[in-house]
């Protein structure tokens, strides 16, 4: 018995060193094997070495795997540190807690949102590749993003969907577009600094409607009016050309004015009264509204700050410095914040509240894992639609079928169940998804996960809630079985 | 039922392979057209062309009188059968072969009609709620042969149908094939590389070689007036003896090559002289050899069999003389052993001779 | 009709078809062009941030760039690389990164291709049924065996003294364990392409099981071995939260925790991070353009992952 082992090692030993051109070589050994009787090809040993070969993986997948996942379910009716039982407890805990159900509900999200749109741009790459001849380049490129970490991913987007336009790369393409049908005012209002509209308004002006300030006092033809502001820099003047204030002289069947800067260095306490070192306002778009508030004409005020309606038919008037010189244009859009919807007004409760408010972070989030994984759907359905039968393509058109026709009625679905693995992978994927929320959200707990929140649970706070954590994972578990079972009629 | 007619019909491919060359044919109404030839002779091709599944270099498609090298597929009133059948796999059988109507707008009792009815002859009745995936190869052939039925066209057009098929199913369902062309008297146009096939089923067969039209015929006239050397050894099972002669240095119409002796005839003597060919081709087919010796012109063949294989009525005996074989059917009861030096010998008219630069047939037999 | 004729008429007539076919083709060309710039954006963009100076992120955007070359500087790679080793900076985790996603890529293509050889070749029953729990533990999440685990791993240290929680063997174990399924689910769906006959040749020319393995179907399944391989190397290297989880307090960090734990910083700075990405995916990147055909092949086979 030992001897025929060793011999059985002998043989193996030589038979692996000798470099050989075939499989015939292993004779070397089977001289050595006969000689103890050892029947070619068989006898039970063969049987436990073969089962021998599985003893690593088995072991690793029981130690690690298996029994955890057991350890799993049972910590779940624990509490956080594993020694007390606690029955439903933690289960109950998780679906009255408010934040563990924002985490139900952005997975939601995830899961009827992304794989679908995932799965559509896969399939929409995949067919409008086949007729390019470029097609491996592009199917390179969106598929390249994979072999990045989704944690390198999300810091990319994290940069492009920046709030400021300077920095975000989709707020400075969306400023520019902006900026091109309403460009900002010469003199916007700093709300940012806190400053408010009214306080620019000094003499002869007050609010009015929709960001506008209007004359205070009536005005008739043959009147100039003077309008004074505050808070205007003269830095800005300056880059605008501004020059010394100069009251206009009034004319007949004609409204005069002027618009200055009620500020005087010399000066400083002094209002309603223009000064010699005093600059007119340049450039501000100036409309005269009639009593019933309509707009009988637009003018802008010149270098001097002044400006002139004539033959104005008489009544009485109103002067409005328009909204367009005072905004701030596009300032970009908090791509990422977890606060966008909620109306702390509404009636409903806070945890409503919250599970009703789909984040904007969520959307971007969304963007970017596209960004990652349309390739991977591409690939697959590309490999699916190529391993159509041509000839079946081909009869439809011989049928009568138009492209759209063969599309719709022969190559979908055909290739229906290969969309349905990329869905169904897509589907595991977002249940899981982790890396991309941690980085891209780094301190937004409405775009928290289930597995986030197991993270943070578990792992990230002490000390570690262990029986809410485990309670996390048995229900990913569960959600996960479902699959389980159509693999497992899909292999048999 | 239209007549379809190829002229100058060439497909070069962009890498600048020719895939047909200037092929020109004419396939009357109702006509059963085999093109046939070794694999990659662009008979298949030239099929895809007429379908108006592959563009066409140069060169007409006529279909009826219209040319149709620009129309779609869809508007050329053809219907294809393929070689894998091409059946969609989704569709029950009923929906395979009404899919065409259906997508023609055609009212639904008419194509309910005209599927029952196609399903009738073709024996699939029983099928029609199945999907192509629970039945056997010879029963999705017949549901290929059938969604091109139910649409009627001008012409059914069909490539290698019955490749694969087993040996036993084939011979059925080309019988199957014949008799549907009976039936419904269409034009239709056969690519296979199996001569026995094209023999068997067609009124007329285009031999093509390399992209070239080799020869049209009726089976009878490619089996009995090859027009060159390889419509000779294509067409025929098993295929022509073919031996490299020349003339007899003794200056009688007597040639001579390794393990031959043919003493020619009159008109064959006239025609090499006319030719002024001192060396020429001899063919002769297997089935045409007798054991013993010619009477007077005629072939002679000396070898020594090398195997003999029992085909029941006859045997094929495989001899060689020299490097060279030479297969030849005789009777079962001629009692020959391996290893035996054997006679046969061929009537003049079975005998046909080529020149050896053109492989032209110098006519006769 | 001349040969010169012949080769005449075929311009004409694909010149008619390709002006039949022109507008359709043009646009998308156009469209998928316009998908391919897009795609490239985010890299781009990130490879431009990371050689443009710490100092203009958030002054101008990095497009600028492309009107002003001369911003571009390898100032950050200097100084994210010139902390140099053992000081917790970006080449620790990067050897970090390679001394986990090594071990973890060997062993389970070993592991993954002895057990596929068991369930497909070995003689004993039920190797159907081990085999469907193998499909089944293909799509179990990692998150139902982290606790556990941990705890395990406490458990194993208080009674011999090591603890493989905050190691890297303890990460490598872990990695090792979820990458066997879709392994063996791999190289048992390669090899069942191997002809029995091989195997039984060999058994008849007194072959012993390792023999087989070895000399017969180890050499066959290369590809299949290979696409694993990667498949798992990019994974491993990509990953966070098994690093995150199992390193626990320990000083060395993967680099995706080190990108990470940039972003928990106060005083998070960009440039680090667009620098540190970009260090962190070169070596991913490289695997994936060399071996690309082998990748693609992974992810087709790991469709169901």
């Amino acid at each position: 018995m030992a001897v025929s082992a060793l011999g059985r090692r002998l043989g193996l030993r030589r038979a692996v060193a000798t470099p050989s051109p075939d499989l015939g070589t292993p004779a070397v050994g089977v001289g050595q094997m006969a000689d103890v009787g050892r029947p070619p090809g068989g006898g039970w040993r063969s049987h436990l070495g073969s089962l021998a070969f599985l003893a690593p993986a088995a072991i690793w997948l029981l130690v690690i795997v298996a029994y955890p996942l057991i350890g799993t379910i049972r910590n779940s009716f624990y509490d956080n540190s594993s020694t007390q039982f606690v029955g439903l407890g933690n289960y109950k805990t998780i679906f009255s807690t408010a934040d563990i159900l924002v985490s139900f509900r952005n997975n939601v999200i995830w899961v009827v949102v992304f794989p679908f749109l995932v799965t559509f741009l896969g399939l929409v790459f995949a067919v409008l590749t086949e007729r390019v001849r470029w097609a491996t380049a592009f199917k390179t490129i969106i598929f390249m993003p994979i072999a990045f970490s989704a944690t390198a991913s999300a810091l990319v987007w994290n940069s492009i969907m920046d709030v400021d336009p300077h920095v975000g790369m989709v707020n400075a393409t969306l400023q520019t577009i902006n900026d091109w049908f309403s460009p900002p005012g010469l003199y916007p209002v700093n709300t940012g600094a806190g400053q408010t509209l009214s306080e620019l308004a000094s003499t002869g002006l007050g609010a009015g409607a929709n960001g506008t300030l209007v004359s205070k006092a009536p005005v008739s033809p043959g009147q100039s009016v003077q309008l004074g502001m505050l808070g205007i820099s003269p830095a800005t003047l300056q880059l605008v050309g501004a020059q010394k204030a100069v009251i206009p002289a009034s004319a007949s069947g004609a409204v005069t004015g002027l618009v200055w800067r009620d500020f005087s260095p010399t000066n400083p306490t002094a209002r309603g009264r223009v000064f010699a070192d005093e600059d007119g306002i340049a450039g501000l778009r100036v409309t005269l509204l009639s009593s019933s508030g309509n707009s009988v004409g637009s003018t802008t005020t010149d270098a001097h700050g002044d400006f002139t309606f004539s033959g104005v038919s008489p009544g009485a008037y109103r002067v409005q410095l328009d909204s367009s010189n005072f905004s701030s244009g596009f300032t970009g859009i908090y791509w990422l914040s977890g606060t966008q919807n909620i109306d702390p007004t509404s009636g409903l409760n806070q945890t409503a509240q919250a599970l009703l408010s789909i984040p904007l972070v969520d959307l971007s989030m969304i963007i970017a894992y596209l960004w990652i994984w349309a390739g991977f759907a591409m690939v697959i359905i590309g490999a699916g639609l190529a391993a159509l039968n041509r000839e079946v393509l081909e009869a439809a058109r011989i049928d009568g079928a138009n492209e759209w026709q063969t599309f719709r009625r022969v190559t979908m679905p055909m290739l229906a169940p290969v969309l349905v693995v990329v869905f169904v992978t897509m589907v595991i994927n977002v249940l899981k998804i982790f890396d991309i929320i941690l980085n891209m959200a780094p301190s937004v707990s409405q775009a928290n996960t289930l597995a986030t929140s197991l993270y943070n649970l578990g792992f990230a706070s002490s000390p570690p809630a262990n029986g809410l954590a485990s309670a996390i994972a048995v229900i990913l578990f569960v959600l996960v079985v479902p699959v389980i079972y159509i693999n497992l009629r899909r292999i048999r | 039922m239209a007549r379809v007619a190829l002229e100058e019909l060439t497909k070069r491919y962009a890498g600048g392979n020719l895939a047909v060359d200037r092929l020109n044919l004419d396939i009357a109404d109702g006509e059963f057209v085999c093109l046939v030839g070794p694999s990659g002779c662009g008979k298949t091709t030239a099929l895809r062309m007429i379908a108006g599944l592959e563009d066409i270099t140069s060169g007409r498609v006529r279909i009826g009188e219209k040319v149709v090298n620009l129309l779609p597929p869809r508007d050329r009133d053809i219907a294809l059968v393929f070689q894998s059948y091409a059946l969609y796999p989704h569709m029950s059988v009923y929906d395979n072969m009404a899919f065409g109507l259906q997508l023609r707008k055609t009212p639904k009792p008419q194509i309910e009609k005209a599927v029952k009815e196609a399903a009738r002859i073709l024996d699939l009745e029983r099928f029609l709620d199945r999907k192509p995936g629970q039945l056997s190869g010879g029963q999705r052939q017949r549901v290929a042969l059938g969604r091109a039925i139910v649409r009627e066209p001008a012409a059914f057009l069909m490539d290698e149908p019955l490749s694969n098929l087993d040996a036993k199913l084939r011979v059925q369902t080309r019988a199957e094939i014949a008799r549907l062309h009976q039936r419904l008297e269409a034009t239709m146009i056969y690519v296979t590389h199996d001569q026995v096939e094209a023999m068997t089923m067609a009124d007329r067969i285009a031999v093509i070689n390399e992209g070239l039209l080799q020869q049209v015929g009726t089976p009878k006239e490619l089996y009995e007036q090859p027009h060159n050397r390889f419509v000779a050894g294509f067409i025929g099972s098993p295929s022509m003896n073919f031996v490299e002669t020349a003339s007899h240095r003794n200056g009688k119409a007597e040639l001579q090559g390794e393990g031959v002796n043919l003493v020619l005839d009159d008109a064959q003597a006239a025609r090499l002289r006319d030719r002024g060919l001192e060396a020429v081709v001899v063919g002769f087919r297997p089935e045409h050899l007798k054991v013993g010796e010619p009477g007077g012109p005629g072939l002679r063949v000396s070898a020594r069999i090398d195997v003999v294989e029992f085909l029941g009525n006859d045997e094929l005996i495989h001899a060689v003389s020299g490097g060279r074989d030479t297969v030849a059917i005789v009777e079962a009861d001629a009692r020959l052993a391996v290893g035996d030096t054997v006679s046969l010998w061929a009537e003049p008219r079975h005998v046909y001779l080529f020149d050896p630069q053109s492989e032209v047939s110098l006519g006769g037999a | 009709m001349s040969v010169a004729q012949a080769v005449a008429q075929p311009v004409a007539v694909s010149r008619r078809l390709a002006i039949r076919f022109r507008p359709s083709r043009v646009v998308l060309n156009v469209v998928l062009i316009l998908v391919a710039l897009f795609w490239m954006v985010p890299t781009i963009s990130l490879l431009v941030i990371s050689f443009r100076p710490e100092g203009l992120y958030g002054v101008s955007g990095w497009w600028t760039v492309f009107t002003e070359p001369s911003q571009l500087t390898l100032q950050n790679y200097q100084s994210l690389l010139g902390t140099g080793l053992g000081t917790g900076g970006i080449l620790d985790s990067l050897i970090t990164t390679a001394l986990i996603t090594v071990p973890a890529t060997a062993l389970v293509t070993v592991i993954a291709s002895l057990a596929a050889y068991s369930l497909v070749f070995g003689k004993w029953r039920g190797r159907t049924a081990v085999f469907l729990v193998i499909v089944g533990l293909l799509v179990v999440p990692v998150q139902v065996a982290l606790i556990p685990v941990a705890q395990l791993y406490h458990a194993f240290g208080n009674l011999t003294g090591f603890n493989p929680y905050g190691t890297l063997p303890g990460v490598v174990i872990f990695h090792v364990a979820f990458g066997l399924p879709f392994g063996i689910f791999l190289m048992r769906n390669f090899y069942t392409g191997i002809p029995k006959d091989l195997l039984e040749a060999g058994r008849i020319d007194g072959a012993g099981e390792w023999t087989l393995f070895r000399r017969v179907v180890l050499p066959l399944g290369v590809p299949a071995a290979a696409s694993l391989a990667i498949f798992q190397f990019i994974w491993v290297w990509n990953d966070l939260l098994v690093g995150l989880v199992f390193l626990g307090g320990n000083a060395h960090h993967t680099l995706t925790i080190f990108l990470y734990s940039q972003t928990r910083t106060l005083a998070a700075s960009y440039w680090v991070i667009a620098t540190g990405a970009m260090i962190s995916i070169i070596v991913p990147l490289a695997i994936f353009f060399a071996f690309q055909r082998y990748f693609v092949r992974g992810v087709l086979a790991g469709a169901v992952k």
